[in-house]
This record gives C-alpha cells, structure tokens and sequence, in this order.
C-alpha cells in the first residue's frame, strides 16, 4: 500500500477495464448514496480489529482467503482479496453494506451479524491499509443517550417484551433485534422498534426447546443513531425439555460396561461353563493314575 | 463289523506297523529342516510387516481385509472336519471311521491352533493383542470367536491326547531305542497308563462327555466366523444362512484335507492295511454327501440376492457372475465344487490317487472360495469409490502377504507331521480292539 | 479535523468501541463456559501455552489455545463427551458446487494423507434426472452405529453428545470397524503417518485424533476439539458455498459455516425434504441431507 498513489491510476484503470469484462465482483456492484457516505459510530482500535479477525476468519477466509495473500478461491465472478485497492478504494459505508446485505454468491450476513459486528469485520479489513484514515461522522451537538433495557416474557402471547429507557425516560422509536444464543451462533428472534412506550414486542416460538427449566438464553441489542445498548439474560420463555444422553440404555453398540445384561450372562455362562467341564476333565485325569493304585 | 480293515493281522504285527513311524529319521529331518528354513524365509516378510506396516500388504481402505481374513476362515473351516468325523460318526458308532479318527483331529488341532495364530497376523497393532482380553467388549463377534476358538483347540487337544493314552503308554513300554526326553515324555503323558478296566472307563467316560460338548463348539466356531461378516450391513455379506451356509463348507474342505492327509500317511508310513482302498472310497462317499450340501447353499446365496436383485446385491451379484469376480468364481464353483463332486459319484474316481487328487483341488477351491467371500463385497461399497488412488479399486496380494500364507501353511504341515512322528497315527488299541472283536 | 472537540468526541467514539469488543468478548466467553460446565475446578492439568510454556492450570481456566499435555485428562474428556448436547449435521447438496476447501481443511487438522479421506466429497449418479451431483459424506454419527457394536476393545465408542470418536491409544487395529461401516466413512493407517516425526512428542488428543498412530484405524469426529471450544467443526467453517449447517439438535439450532447464519433445526429439514442415508439400514445417521435441485445458474 506505499506507493497507493502512483498506482491509483494504473488500477483505476485496471478497474474500469474488469468491469467492463464483468469478471470484477465489486466493480459492478452499486452501493446507494446514503449507505455509501454511512460511517462507523465507532472508531477503529485494536480489539475492534481483533474480534473483526475472528469473525472474518469464521465467515470469510473460506472465500475470500487470507487478506494480503491473493489465496482466495476461484471463483466466477472472482471473490478477491479485501487488502487490494478494489476493496480499500471503497467507502467504509459501502464495504458495510456489501457485507450486510450481499449479493449473488456472497452471503447476506445481515442476520448473523449485528452492525456493530459488521463494523468489527471493516476495521480488520481497513487494518490491512497502512494509508487508510477512519472518516468520522460530524458528531458536534450530539448527545449519546445511555440506554438500559428491561426485558420480560408475557406468556399470554408469547411475546418478549422489551422496554428501554434512557435516564428513567421511556424511549421510543428505538430498533430492537433479538436473538436465541445457540452454541454456534445467535438464532435471530425478531426485530422490532418501540413504541411511543418504549415498549417493543418480539414473538417466539413456544414450541422451541428450552433448557430443563425451559430456559432460552436471549440477548436483546437496541440501537438508534449513535445510542446503543445490549443485554443477555437467561429467561423462561418456552416449554421445558429433557436433554437425554445419546447413549442412555444398553445396547449392542454400548461399551461392555452398558453390554445387554441377556448377551453379558449367556456369554459368560456359556464360556465358563464349557471350561469349567474342561477343568473338570483335566482334573480328573489324575484318576487314571490313582487307578492303578486301587488295584494294585 | 469292520469291512474296511479286511486282512488278518496278530497284535504284534500291528504293534509293529503302527509303531514303526514313530522314530526320527534322516529323511524326515530333511523335511523338518525344509519346513524350518521355508517358514524362516516366510517370518521374515512378516518382520518386515511388523516393521512398516500392513502398507506392505495389498490391502487398502476399501479392501480392508483380504486373504489374512481368507486364512483364518479357511483355517478355521478345514479344522471343523474332526468334529465331523470323530464326533458325529464317532458316536454314531459308524466303526470304520475309527482308525480316521485320529489323522481328522489331528488335522483339527494343527488346523485350528494356526487359525488363531494367523489372525494376528492381521491386525495393525498385534503389540496390543492383550487389549482384547483387557478391554474385551462381549458385544463384539471378536470376542466371541477368540474365546470359542481357544475353546475348540483345548477341546481338539483334550480329545486328540485322551483317546491317544493306551497308544502312548505302549510307546513308553515298546520304544526303547528313542531318545531320552521323548521316553521321558512318554512316561509323562501315558499318566501310568496300565490297560486297567477302570483306567478304561474313565477314558471312555471322558472321550465321550468331549465328543458331545465338542458338536455345540465346533458348530459355534464357525458360525461365529461367518458372524464377522453377517453381522455387517453390507451386501454380499449380511446374510441370515451365514452360518449353515460355512459349516457345510467348511466339512467339505475338511474332508479334503483329511483325504490329503491320509494318502500322505498311508504312502509315507506304509499302512496299506489300516488305510484301505475301501477308506477312501468312504471318505469319497463322504466328500460327495457334504459337496451336495454346499452346493445346494451357494445357489441360496446368489440365486435369492440375484432374484430379487436390490440395488447393491444386483451389482455384488452381477460383478460374480459376469464381473471383474467371474473368472475366479466359476472357476471355484465349477472346478473346485461342482466337477470335483460328480467325478467323485464314479467308483474309480474314489480310489487313493485320483480321489486324493481331486481332494487336492478341492481344498484349493475352497481356499479360494474364502478369498471370494471375503473380498469382492468390500469392492461393491454402497457409496462409490472415488478420490483414491487408482488400484484402491481392486485388490491384489503382494508378496508379503502370500509369504505369511505359505507360511501359515508351512506351520500346519509342521504340527501335523511333528506330531505325527512322536506319536503312532493309527488308534493301535482300537485297531486291535475290532479285529478281536471280529474274530469273535 | 484539528478541533478542540475533536479529542473529545475521539474519547467518546472509543468508549463506544470498547463497549462494543467487549460484547462480543461477551458470547465467546459463554461458549466456553457451556463447554466448561462438566468440568470440577480444583483437577490440575499441564498445558503448553501459547508461548510454548508448560504450566499447571486449574480445568476451569483452560483457555481454547492451550495444548493440554496430560494423556489421562484428555482421554477422560474425551470419552465423556458434553452433556445437554446432540450434535448434528445438515448437508446442503444444492449449495455443493465441489469446492473441496472441506476436504482440504480436514485433512490438515487431522493430518491426513492425501489419499485418506475422513471427509469425502463424491459424484453422485442421480439415476431419475440423469444427472449427476456432488455429495460430501462424513461419519454419520450413527445412533446405531454398526461400527461401535463390533468393536472388539471399545476403542471406537458413542459419547453422550453423539458423537462416535475413535481411541487410537486403545485401537488394535482389527478394521472391523472398517468393514461394518455400510458408509465407508474409516480410514485407516496402512503406512507410517503424515508428519510422524513432527508430532512424535504430541500428546495424543482423541477429540482431534491426532497424533495420527500407525495400524489404526481413524475417522471423521465432528471435530469434538473445536466444538467443544464452540467453534464450528473444521470442514463446516472451512465451506466456501454455504454446504453445512452443524450444531445441537437439543437446541433445535444449526448455524451454517459460511454465513454463520443460525437456523431452526426442524424447520430446516421440514422445508427442504431431508433426508438421511440408506434409513433403510437402521443406522439412525446424524447427518441430514437437503436434496439436489437442477443448478440455478
């Protein structure tokens, strides 16, 4: 990235021409305005760029590769690399948005990952551009209110319920996204907004399986403008399931210590009791000698 | 009753004949020493395997097991036979098979003991045999055949040595010229053997409680071999008639071997008289009976698959009978099975020479027969082959691998024929025992 | 943007960040604290840091990049299994379009050969539509699993999880397993394996069954190591196409490894007729597969 302004040119060009080929996938791919000019609310640092790594590795390497390493597999129209001059040409708003919503063979990961997520996968990308300075929004004048949030489950019509407050105001028009922690990722509930209450309503599903208390553990994320606020809790929402072993019981396929107590005893029955007579005949071999004895 | 053994012989001269092979000599230290440096030559392929790996085998991750697999069963099968001839028969009280007795459990012992021996021969980590006893896990047909195994040797011993003590109590009284530790393991073994009545009915009281316990046992041991295979999924092997459909070939392999046998023993010893014409013509009559009933399995088990031909049985099937398997399969069931069983339905054909012949390639029918019920299902998998190296897709044995056969074999021949020379192979006293029993 | 508020606004927009990699430091940790939960503290364990440092740690404070250096431990666990889980796996073949990044990253996590295959990915015959299409097939993990009941030496065993792992400390190489797999899905060491020298001094992990021992017998193992640190299985993440959804049928939850998008279980399969291999066989796989469809372009 050292000499990225001698070459701007010579690339611009290159760029022009694989779009006219149509083998670029990011060329061709417009971005509205507004996402465009989008900035990231928060800025670039260190653990951001590290849990972008981890997300990126998860969720990105099995395409686009390592980034700086042009490994990325080949495929039409070609993924590329996110440390070459397609990608960190682009606005941060348009590498979000191309991220979030998609297209063609490339994901939608908006339902994977939050936006603070998403912006997480930006700044480990940007992390690749030693020339690259974080544009930050005009903030001047604006007041980032502090959210809290208070969550309950009205069983009557298996809703979560969301409230969310700023300094003891109920806050409205706030986007609610709920989510199911699963063990490998979160299982997006719904999303809602507030009410002039501050009060927004997500459904579940009662016949998803809880805990043994019909436990779902939820995490709840609220954002509107620069404010946001996220939450886990563990909360009764849900019939209670029994988690059973996959290898209660016994069975032919069960270790020896869990065999099928008919298979154990005729095994062991049948096999002793065909040495026992063995023993009883080697034995008793000795008899033949003592026979002499007796006569003689 | 005897109609087999017809010439008028006194006891003496029945001593003499039968004892007269039980001596060392420069012949026969000839062949020993053949046996030893062959079986020598064979061990050090399976060092090299011990070395490197089953790598140096042919086998590969769809033909997993090939013809180690082949020789245990095929061990396992021909030792059966001394279950057939001296137990069935023999409690039958089927006289003539008397004097067979004797070579049939000896072929069951030297059979059975190398079976148990050759499966190890099999397994990656044979450092880690003592696991299975360890670690033994009573659902596995594993388990159940090394213990039934095990059991079928000690019976096959028990029953080839109590029988024997008249016959090695005479050794310990007539031989005299032989060397020291064998007069000494004579004295040993005999148990103070003296002909009393009594000695007589422990004897016959103990032969007869092996002779019925040895029926369920050896019928186990085989059933449970065909168990490794039918106790799979896969096609070609998972079969409800696994188990009739071994034993009846595993008698008609026996019988085989047994008729090798005596004709071996009936040249090399001179027993024209104890080993008849008429013998053989039984042991054919035999053959013929248990063939019928082979063949009558096989076609069970291709012609119900074939019939109503489900995906992966249709192709097993097919690659038998006109697939990359055909050759060799008509070759085992037509040279090995069923030519061999209607020359044996003409008299001349039962004589020692011809009959020995075609028992020759009997048993190697049935060794390769082994080979097709081991190997070809493993090469129908029911999901393709596919991103392995080209000859992942059949199997041929490398030389180590037939060298530890031949090896296998050589250890038979090495048992049979050892024991054979410390010990008379004709039942002396039963011999006796029916001639007087005729002159009366 | 040489302002005075400038420095300001730059603390306040980092306190966000702060707040924001703190959240998602956040649901790390509550995957390592469900995979911890079978574990009592005060059990010591010798690890080797990620600055090659052996240590005495408490099981509780196992961190994901420690190379746990106690045989017995890992033994122990891995037999165990993790409780409250049934994992499983749901195949796309639609999505498959045979990248082989799976097989790749299978074979180097378990150090394969190039010809051993815990992971394969085949062309299947589609005899109605005269076509052919591409299916990646793993151990089933079978509730029935023919292979665990012919073990001789319990080396291969079904854990609580589901999952069917391999004891290569235990395995007497028979392979008859190998040969009661109706999926062909073992493999076995025929040779001296890949890298033997290199891994001689690690200590043997049957999760990840590596070291990888000559004259035995190995297999896929849903990749019980990255699972219990709540990663997804090597192959599942390694998909470019979005093939593989794996995750916890007790949850009724599947993520899937390429777009980490988590999904009902049950709806998934419903939507999409799945179906498992050869049910016919009884073997209960719990690798589910969504068919086929005619390529969409």
């Amino acid at each position: 990235m050292k000499n990225i302004k001698q070459y701007r040119l010579i690339i611009l060009f290159c760029l022009c021409f694989l779009a006219v080929a149509n083998v670029n996938a990011q060329s061709d791919w417009p971005v509205p305005a507004k996402e465009n000019e989008n900035m990231s609310p928060f800025l670039f640092d260190d653990d951001m760029v590290l849990e972008g790594r981890i997300s990126y590795e998860n969720s990105c390497t099995s395409c686009h590769g390592t980034p700086g390493q042009d490994d990325f597999t080949p495929m039409a129209p070609p993924p590329g690399d996110p440390a070459s001059d397609q990608f960190q040409l682009q606005t941060d708003g348009a590498l979000f948005h191309k991220i979030k919503m998609g297209r063609g063979s490339m994901p939608k990961f908006e339902d994977a990952f939050a936006d603070d997520e998403l912006w997480n996968i930006v700044a480990y990308i940007r992390s690749f551009n030693k020339d690259y300075k974080q544009p930050l929004p005009n903030m001047e004048g604006v007041e980032i209110p502090e959210y809290s949030m208070k969550l309950s489950f009205d069983d009557n019509i298996d809703k979560l319920v969301v409230k969310v407050f700023a300094k003891n105001q109920p806050q409205p028009e706030v986007s609610i996204a709920a989510y199911v922690m699963g063990t490998f990722g979160k299982y997006l509930l719904g999303k809602s907004q507030t009410n002039e209450l501050g009060i927004a309503y997500i459904d579940v599903d009662p016949t998803m399986p809880g805990d043994e208390e019909g436990k779902l553990s939820v995490m709840v994320k609220a954002s509107k403008g620069f404010g946001r606020a996220k939450m886990n809790e563990e909360m009764v929402m849900v019939e209670p399931t029994i988690r059973k072993s996959a290898i209660e019981g016994r069975h032919i396929w069960s270790t020896d210590k869990m065999a099928p107590v008919w298979l154990k005893v005729s095994f062991f029955i049948t096999v002793f009791g065909v040495w026992f007579v063995l023993l009883f005949i080697v034995i008793g071999l000795r008899n033949i000698n003592k026979a002499n004895k007796e006569e003689a | 009753m005897n109609e087999t053994i017809t010439k008028e012989l006194s006891e003496s001269q029945i001593d003499q004949d039968l004892l007269k092979n039980v001596n060392w000599g420069g012949k026969f230290k000839l062949w020993l020493a053949f046996l030893a440096v062959s079986l020598i030559i064979c061990l050090y392929y399976y060092y090299q395997q011990l070395q490197n790996g089953l790598g140096v085998t042919g086998l590969h991750d769809y033909v997993s097991w090939g013809i180690y697999i082949s020789n245990f069963v095929f061990f396992v099968a021909t030792s059966l036979i001394g279950m057939l001839i001296s137990s069935v028969l023999g409690l039958m009280n089927v006289s003539w098979v008397k004097p067979l007795a004797r070579i049939a459990e000896l072929v069951a012992v030297a059979f059975a003991m190398v079976a148990g021996l050759i499966i190890i021969t099999d397994m990656g980590r044979p450092d880690r045999l003592l696991n299975v006893f360890m670690h033994g896990r009573v659902q596995s047909p594993i388990v159940w055949d090394i213990a039934v195994v095990v059991t079928y040797v000690a019976i096959s011993v028990l029953l080839l040595y109590i029988p024997m003590l008249p016959d090695i109590a005479l050794c310990r009284d007539k031989l005299k010229n032989v060397p020291k530790w064998q007069q000494k393991m004579y004295k040993f073994l005999a148990l103070g053997w003296s002909g009393k009545a009594k000695q007589f009915k422990i004897m016959h009281n103990y032969t007869r409680i092996l002779l019925i316990l040895i029926i369920p046992i050896a019928l186990s041991i085989h059933t449970v071999t065909s168990w490794l295979f039918a106790m799979t999924l896969r096609s070609g092997w998972d079969s409800p008639i696994f188990g009739p459909y071994f034993v009846s070939g595993a008698f008609v392999a026996g019988c085989a071997a047994v008729i090798i046998a005596m004709y071996f023993f009936q040249k090399n010893y001179k027993l024209k008289d104890y080993i008849t014409v008429d013998h053989f013509d039984r042991m054919g009559r035999l053959l013929v009976l248990v063939a019928l009933v082979y063949v009558y399995f096989n076609i069970n088990e291709i012609i119900v698959p074939g019939y109503k031909a489900n995906t992966a049985d249709a192709k097993h099937v097919h690659e038998m009978l006109y697939g990359h398997e055909s050759v060799m399969f008509w070759l085992v069931q037509l040279g090995g099975l069923v030519i061999p069983f209607l020359l044996i339905l003409f008299r001349p054909m039962r004589r020692p020479l011809p009959l020995t012949l075609i028992s020759i390639i009997v048993l190697a029918g049935a060794w390769f027969k082994r080979v097709l019920i081991v190997v070809p299902t493993q090469l129908t998998p029911y999901y393709p082959i596919q991103n392995v190296p080209e000859n992942w897709t059949h199997y041929s044995p490398t030389l180590p691998e037939i060298a530890i056969t031949v090896a296998s074999f050589i250890l038979v021949l090495l048992i049979m024929t050892v024991l054979a020379k410390l010990f008379p192979i004709i039942p002396i006293w039963e011999v006796k025992e029916e001639i007087n029993h005729n002159k009366k | 943007m040489a302002n005075k508020n400038d420095k300001s606004r730059r603390k306040f927009l980092q306190k966000l960040g702060v707040a924001g990699a703190s959240a998602v430091a956040g649901s790390a940790l509550l995957l390592q604290g469900c995979s911890d939960s079978n574990k009592s503290s005060g059990n010591k364990v010798k690890v080797l840091t990620a600055d090659n440092k052996l240590v005495e740690v408490d099981v509780a404070h196992l961190k994901p990049g420690d190379k746990i250096q106690d045989l017995s431990y890992l033994q122990e666990r891995g037999r165990e299994g993790i409780p409250g889980k049934k994992f499983v796996m749901v195949v796309d073949l639609a999505k498959c379009k045979n990248a082989r990044k799976c097989m790749k990253a299978c074979q180097s996590a378990h150090q394969l050969k190039p010809e051993m295959h815990h992971l394969n990915v085949l062309e299947m015959e589609d005899p109605v539509r005269d076509t052919s299409y591409w299916m990646p097939k793993t151990c089933q993990h079978c509730d029935n699993p023919p292979c665990v009941s012919v073990c001789p030496v319990d080396a291969t065993f079904k854990r609580q999880d589901g999952i069917v792992l391999i004891d290569n400390e235990r395995c007497i190489g028979c392979r008859f397993c190998v040969a009661a797999c109706p999926y062909s899905a073992r493999t076995f060491n025929w040779t001296e394996p890949k890298n033997s020298e290199e891994f001689a001094e690690v200590t043997y992990d049957m999760e990840l069954n590596v070291p990888q021992k000559k004259g035995t017998v190995t297999k896929c193992a849903f990749s019980a190591d990255r699972v219990r640190e709540g990663k997804l299985p090597y192959c599942v993440s390694a998909c470019p196409n979005g093939v593989y959804y794996f995750g916890d049928q007790n949850e009724d939850l599947v993520t899937n490894g390429t777009t980490k998008k988590t999904v009902r279980l049950s709806a998934l399969l419903d939507n999409n007729a799945a179906y498992t291999l050869m049910p016919e066989l009884g073997t209960k796989p719990s690798v589910y597969y969504l068919p086929p469809r005619e390529s969409k372009g």
